[in-house]
């Protein structure tokens, strides 16, 4: 076992010896730094083992042999060991990856490294009050030496900011030490935090003094201008190290002196983080630079952590746990984004665009991104639901709703630049450099992110019960991402065929889950089947595809409240790399994030307050949520929404379904939606259906899901473009699921279930071939399309069949649909609703009708001549689907009986009847065998009858039709179809205005304006920022104890 | 007495502090910083004086009665510390200064404001 | 459920019937018009000669298999709204196949024949039919409401969607016909069903002198025979869908006749006084005056 000393020793005697190096050894100078340094990990990383084997009690070490407080005494416990030991890992790794930059500096340069990570060792290991402000006081001169590595007049500015600003910080707290030390007559911490100089309003000066000024160097906002500049202008190697090193260093301070002043401090303490993590990531959001956008976040995220020290008292020993999850997230993600700033070197967050040229760097750049964010598997993902869950317990609603505004806002500009890097145009960008020594380090922190992640969940309440089995397979298909097409395709076929049968025994007797594994497992093999088209090896595509079932599939099985949040996180990370793939969603799949995660807050906070309600993690917890019952049920429906993309919600969707490549637009369509679906229904059973506050909402959603309707579908007939008109569709079609289910009857969620079933159907096929057609043609226009009825005969039948189960056309599977909802309607008395619905479902001919008229009818266009029938790949599934619809047609019974044995539990009264084939209810009856029998043969007869008559009817040209008396020779302008429904959008277009998407406009435009506002203080101006950090002290005495 | 020397030295915390915010020149910022510096020691030194001792300088006085005697030693070995780091930042404040008047030719402080929003 | 074959010809029977009643409507019809205009009209037999002048013609042209098909949609459409309607009350004979679905089959088998002839039409690559349907899709979305509205009235007041039970009701003089207890949705119907028989001011569709005859234009022939047909089939089963509603039905095929003659003549009367609107005009007078009827009839039953 080595002393915790000789990590000092070693860094101060190698520094030392360093300066007497001749010439002939300067060249090992480099080696004996890094050895150093391996020596410092070493150590800690020694102590750490041993305490978490529990094998060892804290350690005390004395200096000069007296005990305090007449010597200086360290100590080393498993938070000094946890400490030192990511200093000197990230200490390590920064000095290999500033191996070249410290070399051409020589051996000053690294003495200097050495007595900075020393110093934060010392920092965090002292005891005594006056240490601490020495090594504070080194630490702040070695990183201004440091700063220097970057010789240009940016770093020089911002060092010199640095120096002034820390230089008043650390006064400021020399004389909070000074009285300290003369009202509790020590300068050990222990004592000082022993004399309660928080109680008396004399003393209380000294804690004032000593918070203000460790605060201060945490950078609050809006005092720290001075701290984001050395971010922005020093080394990224260095950046890395202030925002990990230093910036835990700082924090572990502040813990350590938490207790200095009493309850009320920790308050301010929480207040000012609060105010940081939100401010700062405000302010990010305007940002370009990528350094000094780092710089924004790390402040912000020190913010957060400044907060959970502050809210200590509440948290209480969950604390650890939910700032280490997030602290090391912090840690490891702004260290590899700093180190990967350096190896790009951009000016500007769009050229991380180049990142593209080495996809493994991009693999490691949106780890960091999600990790910061709190996305599972990371460590960030538990610290997060913890803290929420902890906060939710104590009823402190204000601090959620600060942590979660404060996350979204860190993803709004968090997620443009994931964008930016994968999606921006690269081939203009210039090249970079890849050393293995800039590389190495990087990859050890993404190392971490996943293996701390694993480490951790078992930890949290329900974490242990998390399926890792599908992200198995998920890594397994990133290994195997070479490979070409069909064998990555066969692979992950196989995956979901096999859990399948793996799946099905859990699941054979809850009906309802069963049936939604059926649509994402199903759905995932047929919408894959198409991926046999495609050409290539389709890098990314299948680890992100298997992502977003695996979490889909996560959803369905998960009993608590966590593994649910967790599978829903995933499958929206996956779901979000799908959509982006699309050659022009950039921006679409970025405001589908921002739904998502906002859509995904709401949900925690409904969690939260569910647990808070009884202490319970599983799902049934949402049975009895008695602490703000409404809020939280209206909040959970709001999240889901998010999904089912429902009026007010929904204008990320058309474009992201709309621009997404031909197979990933089911995917996302026929089968994500529904994950929304099936929250919904979890939901809703769950709810309180004697209360009021349901009842209210349901209501609401009730008009919500008709409104949805109506506009999804009347936007729908007024696009040109085939995807997007299918993707308003969607819109549509979740919105009479959404009403369907607020019915909350017995009737209501048969219909519910009906359309579920449909939308997945005939959605699927819809996109499968329409996304066919679309490739096969190079438009997505429908105007420049026509006649392919004559070239792609199955896909027109196809669409067909899919266009009379939506209009709800008899004999087929969407009249049940309808039928179901004509009597549910009337059951409830939701007659105005019921009316808007039926309205709504009229509009849906128009759309449904340019559909395949512009695409299959009308006129063929001179340049699609020779084009031929789409895959076969596409059309298999397609078949297969319609059989689907043929047989729900024919025999509704085969499943809307079981499902409705499922769901009578759940109401009252069992509204629906069967005599054999036929469905009864009190208002009326319905037999799908029958009207398929009726209807057959009766057409089969009047079909015979026509062809008898007209047998030798005669096959003609094109064109062969007289149009304004003359015959026509140019399919451009015979086809009708560009904007057909102009009459109807004078008459009624006001329906569709953009108000909503003007109204988001205008929200994101007023949140850049304020950020743009606020982030003039930083005016540049280095007195001004001492002028800051002085006001900072002044403002902040006056609230805490000049009785504001 | 102990009134007019902690007076002093806060006197001078905020002529320095005035001197580091209002003046334009690098050099006469640092020197505020200097003179904030020395302000501190003050308070320091003062807050550790008792009325009618000495110092704490054991050659002069019997070791024996030292405690009685003697002023509190520790903030007097805490100034010294603190003008040993005082020292240190600012000759590193200087060089700071002299590297940033090559690059620009100015001492003015308005001159280094690159680096924004 | 009656699925014998003694059923089916009775069922051919009745279809025989309105299929000639249809015909014979629609000529009278046609003079009445003309006596309006001044004009003596044809003679009533005319619609038979048409027709079968249409089922011999020689030239049969096609556009395509769907544009083949789409006749025989569009005839569906009018016999399967024959075969779910009950015709004469209280008739098991003459109820047809009702007993497969209730008045929402009905409301959505219209489509079925719409549907069908659209895409048919629009085979055929002729733009006035295109332009034509997409007039008539417009113009029923709105045209549906007022009907919407009244249909649930209905199904509120009755508490009952099977178009049997609601003329079961109505059984006891005309003062228990809907006409009489519930004026309001009928209407509201009524004023609907001016739309959806297409005459003058509601006639965008096939909009003589505007788009020629819209979508049919293409067809000819055999197909246009078929269309005939349909169309002598549909207006007797759309005027007897209104009948069973708001008129007490039909106690006998005598009864069935006067009542959707003087249904279908309703329509024909608003036609000869009033001019063409605009599309936009026409999808905005239904959500006026016929939907503020409409909600009211179903607020007098809240």
């Amino acid at each position: 076992m080595v002393g915790p000393i000789y990590i000092i020793a070693v860094a101060l005697g190698l520094a030392f010896v360093m300066g007497l190096f001749g010439k002939s050894l300067k060249n090992l100078s480099e080696w004996a730094m890094l050895a150093g340094l391996g020596f410092m990990t070493f150590v800690s990383g020694q102590w750490l083992l041993e305490f978490m084997n529990n094998t060892r009690a804290v350690e005390t070490i004395f200096t000069a042999g007296f005990k305090p407080p007449y010597s200086i005494n360290l100590q080393m416990g498993i938070q000094e060991a946890f400490f030192t030991f990511i200093i000197n890992v990230v200490g390590l790794l920064g000095g290999i990856y500033l191996f070249k930059d410290l070399k051409q500096t020589g051996p000053n340069a690294m003495m200097v490294f050495l007595v900075f990570v020393m110093s934060l060792n010392v920092v965090v290991m002292t005891r005594d009050m006056f240490n601490l402000f020495v090594f504070l006081e080194v630490g702040s001169i070695a990183t201004a030496g440091l700063i220097l590595l970057n010789n240009n007049g940016n770093a020089l500015q911002a060092g010199m900011k640095y120096l002034i600003a820390t230089g008043i910080i650390s006064s400021i707290l020399l004389v909070g030490i000074i009285y300290a030390y003369y009202f509790s007559g020590s300068l050990n911490i222990d004592d000082i935090l022993a004399a309660n100089l928080g109680a008396s309003k004399v003393t209380v000066i000294a804690v004032f003094l000593i918070y203000v000024s460790v605060l201060l160097e945490l950078k609050p906002f809006p005092a720290n201008g001075w701290g984001i500049d050395v971010y922005t202008a020093a080394n990224p190697g260095i950046g890395a190290l202030v925002s990990a090193a230093s910036a835990s260093a700082s924090l572990f301070v502040l813990y350590k002196l938490a207790s200095l002043g009493g309850a009320e401090w920790l308050n301010y303490i929480a207040i000012i983080g609060g105010i940081t993590f939100v401010g700062s990531n405000l302010i990010g959001t305007k940002q370009e630079s990528p350094n000094r956008l780092l710089g924004y976040s790390s402040i912000g995220q020190i913010g957060l952590l400044t907060m959970i020290v502050g809210l200590s008292n509440i948290l209480g020993e969950k604390m650890i746990f939910i700032a280490s999850g997030i602290l090391i997230s912090h840690y490891a993600a702004k260290a590899g984004l700093f180190w990967l700033s350096g190896i790009i070197n951009a000016k500007d967050i769009k050229g991380w665009a180049a990142l593209r040229k080495s996809p493994f760097l991009l693999f490691l750049f949106g780890t960091f991104v999600f990790a910061l964010i709190g996305f599972p598997p990371f460590p960030s993902f538990f610290g997060k639901w913890e803290l929420i869950m902890t906060l939710a317990t104590g009823g402190h609603w204000a601090w959620m709703v600060t942590i979660l505004v404060g996350s979204f806002i860190e993803g709004i500009y968090l997620f443009r630049w994931l964008g930016y890097a994968i999606k921006l145009d690269h081939d203009e960008l210039p090249d970079f450099k890849i050393e293995w020594n800039k590389i190495f380090p990087v990859w050890i922190m993404a190392i971490v992110l996943y293996a701390v992640g694993v480490y951790v969940s078992p930890l949290t309440e329900g974490g242990m019960f998390i399926n890792y089995l599908p992200l198995m397979f998920v890594l397994f298909l990133f290994a195997i991402d070479f490979l070409p097409i069909y064998i990555k395709n066969t692979v992950s076929i196989g995956g979901i065929i096999w859990y399948m049968f793996h799946i099905y025994p859990v699941l054979e007797n809850d009906l309802l889950r069963l049936i939604f594994a059926g649509i994402f497992l199903i759905g995932g093999v047929l919408t894959l089947m198409a991926g046999y088209n495609k050409k290539g090896t389709r890098k990314g595509f299948y680890p992100m595809a298997m992502m977003m079932y695996a979490g889909l599939i996560g959803i369905i099985e998960s009993s608590s409240m966590l593994e649910f949040f967790f599978s829903w996180e995933l499958m929206t990370a996956g779901s979000y790399f799908l959509i982006i793939r699309g050659k022009r969603s950039l921006p679409h799949g970025y405001s589908y994030m921002l739904f998502s995660i906002g859509g995904a807050y709401a949900i925690l906070f409904g969690f939260g307050l569910a647990f808070a309600s009884g202490f319970d993690t599983s799902l049934a917890a949402l049975g009895d949520i008695n602490i703000l019952p409404t809020l939280a049920y209206s909040l959970l429906a709001v999240g889901f929404m998010t999904k089912t993309a429902s009026l007010g919600l929904h204008i990320w969707l058309p474009g992201a379904h709309g621009e997404a490549e031909s197979d990933v637009s089911p995917m996302v369509s026929a089968i994500l939606l529904k994950a929304g679906v099936f929250g919904l229904m979890l939901l809703f059973l769950y709810m309180d259906r004697a209360s009021a506050g349901a009842n209210n909402l349901w209501y609401v959603l009730g008009w919500v899901g008709a409104l949805t309707t109506l506009v999804g579908n009347m936007s729908a007939a007024f696009q040109e473009d085939a995807k997007r008109l299918l993707a308003y569709s969607s819109i549509a079609q979740l919105g009479y699921i959404l009403f369907a289910l607020s019915i909350m009857t017995h009737l209501g969620w048969l219909a519910g279930f009906t359309y579920t079933i449909n939308h997945f159907l005939f959605k699927a096929i819809l996109f499968l071939v329409v996304g066919g057609i679309v490739v096969k043609l190079g438009t997505h226009n429908m105007y420049e399309m026509g006649g392919m009825i004559k070239k792609m005969p199955f896909s027109f039948i196809a669409v067909l069949i899919s266009i009379i189960v939506i209009g709800g056309i008899p004999p087929l599977s969407g009249f049940a649909g309808k039928w179901l909802f004509y009597n549910a309607i009337l059951e409830k008395g939701w007659y105005f609703q019921g009316a808007l619905i039926f309205f709504s479902g009229i509009v849906a001919f128009l759309y449904l009708y340019k559909l395949i008229h512009s695409i299959f009818l009308g006129q063929l266009k001179d340049n699609h001549r020779t084009v031929k029938e789409i895959s076969a790949w596409i059309l298999v599934p397609s078949y297969i689907l319609i059989i689907g619809i043929m047989i729900f047609s024919a025999f509704p019974h085969w499943i809307l009986k079981p499902i409705e044995t499922m769901i009578a539990p759940y109401f009252s009264s069992q509204a629906l009847m069967w005599d054999g084939t036929k469905a009864l209810t009190s208002y009326g009856y319905w037999d799908g065998t029958t009207i398929m029998i009726v209807v057959g043969t009766a057409f089969v007869l009047l079909l015979t009858w026509l062809i008898v008559l007209s047998a030798k009817a005669k096959k003609i040209e094109q064109f062969n039709i007289v149009f304004a008396a003359e015959r026509p020779f140019r399919p451009e302008t015979t086809h009708v179809s560009y904007n057909i429904y102009a009459g109807y959008k004078k008459a009624l277009g006001f329906v569709v205005a953009p108000g909503i998407t003007i109204f988001w406009n205008v929200v994101s435009t007023f949140v850049l304006e304020v950020a743009n506002w606020f982030r003039r203080i930083y005016s540049g101006n280095m007195q001004n920022y001492a002028l800051h950090v002085v006001l900072y002290i002044v403002v902040f005495y006056l609230i805490a104890l000049g009785g504001f | 007495m102990e009134y007019i020397a902690i007076s002093t030295g806060f006197a001078l915390m905020l002529l320095g502090l005035w001197g580091i915010l209002s003046q334009k020149n690098l050099i006469k910022i640092v020197l505020g910083f200097t003179i904030f510096d020395t302000g501190i020691n003050i308070v320091m030194v003062s807050i550790g004086y008792v009325k009618g001792k000495a110092a704490p300088i054991l050659d002069v006085i019997n070791a024996s009665e030292a405690a009685n005697k003697i002023v509190d030693p520790v903030p007097q070995a805490l100034v010294l510390t603190a003008i040993v780091i005082g020292l240190g930042v600012t000759a590193l404040m200087l060089v700071y200064v002299l590297k940033l008047h090559r690059e620009k030719n100015s001492l003015d402080i308005n001159s280094f404001k690159d680096l924004k929003w | 459920m009656d699925y014998s074959i003694t059923k089916f010809l009775w069922t051919l029977l009745g279809l025989f019937i309105v299929t000639n009643w249809g015909m014979l409507m629609s000529s009278t019809m046609r003079r009445i018009n003309a006596r309006v205009s001044g004009r003596i009209g044809i003679p009533w037999y005319q619609p038979w000669i048409d027709l079968v002048k249409l089922y011999s013609l020689r030239t049969q042209l096609t556009h395509g298999t769907m544009f083949y098909i789409g006749p025989v949609f569009r005839l569906m459409g009018g016999v399967g709204m024959f075969l779910f309607i009950p015709m004469v009350y209280g008739n098991p004979i003459w109820s047809n196949y009702s007993f497969s679905g209730d008045l929402v089959l009905i409301l959505y088998f219209q489509f079925f024949g719409m549907l069908g002839m659209a895409l048919g039409a629009s085979e055929g690559g002729q733009p006035y039919s295109a332009i034509g349907i997409s007039r008539g899709l417009s113009q029923f979305t709105t045209i549906e409401v007022p009907m919407t509205l009244a249909v649930i009235s209905l199904a509120i007041q009755y508490q009952t969607l099977s178009i049997s039970e609601i003329v079961a009701a109505q059984q006891g003089g005309i003062t228990t016909w809907t006409m009489w207890t519930n004026p309001f949705a009928t209407v509201a119907a009524m004023l609907s069903l001016l739309g959806a028989f297409g005459h003058s001011p509601f006639n965008l569709v096939k909009a003589p002198n505007e788009i020629p005859i819209g979508p049919p234009t293409e067809y000819h022939g055999t197909f246009l025979g078929v269309l005939r047909t349909n169309g002598a089939i549909l207006h007797v089963a759309e005027a007897a869908l209104f009948m069973n509603l708001f008129f007490g039905g039909a106690g006998s095929w005598f009864e069935l006749i006067i009542k959707t003659f003087l249904i279908y003549f309703w329509s024909v009367f608003v036609g000869t006084v009033f001019p063409r609107f605009r599309i936009e005009q026409s999808v905005r007078w239904f959500l006026k005056v016929p939907t503020i009827i409409g909600i009211i009839a179903i607020i007098l039953f809240l």
